[in-house]
């Protein structure tokens, strides 16, 4: 098998990145999360490829929080527009785990399936690639498993895995990922190492059944319950690796600016706020409900499997302690005849 | 759920002239666009909906009038808000930005053979009024029309010329006409909607319903409909909700698992009591 000497990693990353923008694991300052291993500070950014899930998901990298779709020019009543895009340079995603490549999967499936293809997130989707590091030893707010992921095979061009010892067994999985190897076959090793067994995780929630169940429960009182800590700061939406709601706003300076998208969340009252003044999710409670709906059930129901990918990352974040497992469970032994 | 679209760009708008704007209500406007070089960027089917942009200002989903020789886009559109405060200030000359077409329309093949009953409060007549403009063009394939259609006064009524002088001089055409409260002039029907069909009780016997208006008026509608014995796949309507990509990705219209924009906006009342009671 190939492997990955521990002491041969910046070489590597140094030779990726001279054909690809490369990202990895990094902290940065008092966060972190992926960035581009070119152009880091070595000062101030390390890399961090041990940890198991960095503070902020590599979401921005397929999915901009702001990113400028098209200039606006106008001279009287005559406007010009003209696209500002795309960039579709070749990117790397380098030590990726399981929980973030589903959210990547999510991301593929609403971005590029069902009826139109988002033309922005494609440029740049199909220049990536996917290098992802295989986790045996979860986290204490990992529950990915849960959700049905297998976090020791996560959905990736290439697998790297810890034997804990010298190296990284490099497991090539798909034909982009083959292009990327034989660039650095020369860096890989020709040895057998042993991955390690997976241990036992520590939160353990079981997602089975909870999308049916929720079918019945959209007028229940959990939702009022549940909800009632809930600031709506939206701060889940945002480490959230899935989340993928968006908003398209505007940016003139005189006669020209541009149009843009940005990340949006349903925690927000302007959300789903109408034009004529009604608002169809007017508190906390309906976005709230809305939210985990979409989570747990509606996106199950539309795509086959949920919108949470068990990272852990709104349970750490959120400022109440809002907790999506507790409410996995609490859905789970919620009476539905009242 | 619509094929695969054939447009590379489905967010970028493509440039349209207004061509002619006319006055249908103090709050409402019809805005005729085209291409600088004549033609429409795209087909719009009945019940179809696209995205208006006064560019430098902000983007609405507005339902799209289906026209008979599709040479314009024709947009009924009433002043509610910031963008649409702006599109009532502009002149003809114009440029907007269009996108689209999107959502499912109106169900127009199915409903052949069928009576067609047309229920519709203020703005929400403008997309039932491209079925009834397809029913018109295609006579022969529809059964008896009948519209009933209400607004809160006589000034707020739209097209008003249609409502008052073409259909109702069509074949097997009645339009039945209503407004909240009493005025001098008016010696027409006072009242709202929702009674007002059940006061004209149409037999449910071979009929479609097909409503839009405030969701006030559609709920009590669909309530006085179902009264009236009409079963859940013989009620369509068509909804609303704030939109911002059209193409079902960028979240906030869903409806459960559906989008409006992209899996409706037209449902019947079978496929809406599936859904969460959100609409």
């Amino acid at each position: 098998m190939k492997i990955l000497n521990k002491n041969q990693l910046e070489t590597i990353l140094n030779k990726l990145a001279e054909e690809a923008e490369v990202f990895v694991p990094m902290s940065k300052g008092n966060s972190s999360g992926f960035y581009s291993w070119k152009t880091r500070n070595p000062e101030t950014e390390r890399l961090m490829l041990d940890a198991l899930n960095v503070y902020l998901s590599p979401k921005n990298i397929g999915f901009p929080q702001t990113e400028k779709m098209y200039s606006i020019k106008q001279s009287g009543p005559d406007v010009e527009i003209k696209e500002t895009f795309e960039d579709s340079d070749p990117r790397i995603i380098f030590g990726i785990r399981a929980c973030d490549a589903r959210a990547i999967t999510c991301m593929d499936d609403v971005f590029l399936t069902r009826g139109y293809e988002d033309s922005f997130y494609k440029a740049r989707r199909d220049n990536t690639t996917i290098i992802a590091n295989a986790c045996y030893n979860p986290g204490p707010n990992c529950f990915c498993a849960g959700m049905g992921i297998d976090p020791t095979e996560p959905n990736a061009d290439i697998i790297i895995r810890d034997t804990g010892d010298t190296g990284y067994i490099w497991e090539t999985k798909t034909t982009q990922g083959e292009q990327l190897s034989a660039r650095i076959a020369d860096l890989l090793e020709e040895k057998e190492l042993k991955a390690p067994e997976l241990k036992p995780f520590k939160t353990n929630v079981e997602y089975a059944g909870v999308a049916e169940k929720l079918k019945s429960m959209f007028e229940h009182p959990i939702w009022e319950e549940l909800s009632q800590t809930c600031q709506n700061c939206g701060i889940c939406t945002y480490v959230c690796p899935s989340c993928h709601c968006f908003d398209i706003q505007v940016k003139m300076w005189g006669d020209e600016g541009y149009r843009f998208r940005c990340w949006d969340s349903c925690m927000y009252t302007e959300y789903s706020a109408e034009a004529g003044g009604g608002n169809p999710r007017p508190t906390t409670k309906e976005r709230f409900r809305n939210r985990f709906l979409h989570k747990l059930e509606f996106f199950t129901e539309r795509y086959g499997y949920p919108l949470c990918t068990g990272c852990g990352r709104c349970i750490v974040a959120c400022p109440t302690g809002i907790n999506i497992v507790n409410i996995i469970d609490q859905v789970k032994e919620a009476n539905v005849d009242v | 759920m619509s094929d695969k679209c054939s447009c590379e760009q489905p967010l970028v708008p493509v440039m349209v002239e207004v061509i002619d704007i006319k006055d249908e209500t103090p709050d409402v406007k019809s805005f005729y666009c085209r291409k600088t070089e004549g033609g429409v960027p795209f087909d719009v089917k009945p019940g179809q909906c696209a995205m208006v942009s006064q560019v430098a200002i902000g983007e609405g989903m507005f339902s799209c009038t289906w026209q008979e020789e599709q040479e314009y886009l024709q947009f009924a559109i009433k002043k509610v808000g910031l963008l649409t405060d702006e599109l009532h200030a502009i002149e003809v000359g114009q440029k907007l930005g269009v996108r689209g077409p999107y959502g499912n329309g109106f169900p127009v093949e199915e409903c052949q053979g069928k009576d067609m009953l047309f229920i519709a409060g203020g703005i929400g007549l403008a997309p039932l009024r491209s079925f009834i403009k397809y029913c018109f063009k295609h006579r022969e394939d529809y059964g008896k029309i009948t519209i009933i259609y209400g607004s809160r006064s006589y000034a707020d009524l739209c097209f008003k010329e249609e409502l008052f002088n073409e259909w109702p001089a069509i074949k097997d055409t009645q339009v039945y006409v209503t407004i909240d409260n009493p005025e001098e002039a008016w010696d027409g029907h006072v009242g709202f909607v929702p009674a007002y069909v059940e006061e004209i009780n149409p037999d449910p016997a071979g009929m479609i319903a097909v409503t839009c208006g405030p969701p006030i008026m559609i709920k009590f509608v669909l309530q006085s409909l179902e009264k009236m014995g009409y079963t859940d796949d013989q009620v369509i309507t068509t909804l609303e909700m704030r939109m911002k990509c059209g193409i079902g990705k960028c979240g906030r219209c869903n409806i459960g698992s559906e989008y409006i924009c992209l899996d409706g906006p037209v449902f019947n009342l079978a496929q809406l009591r599936l859904l969460p009671q959100e609409w």
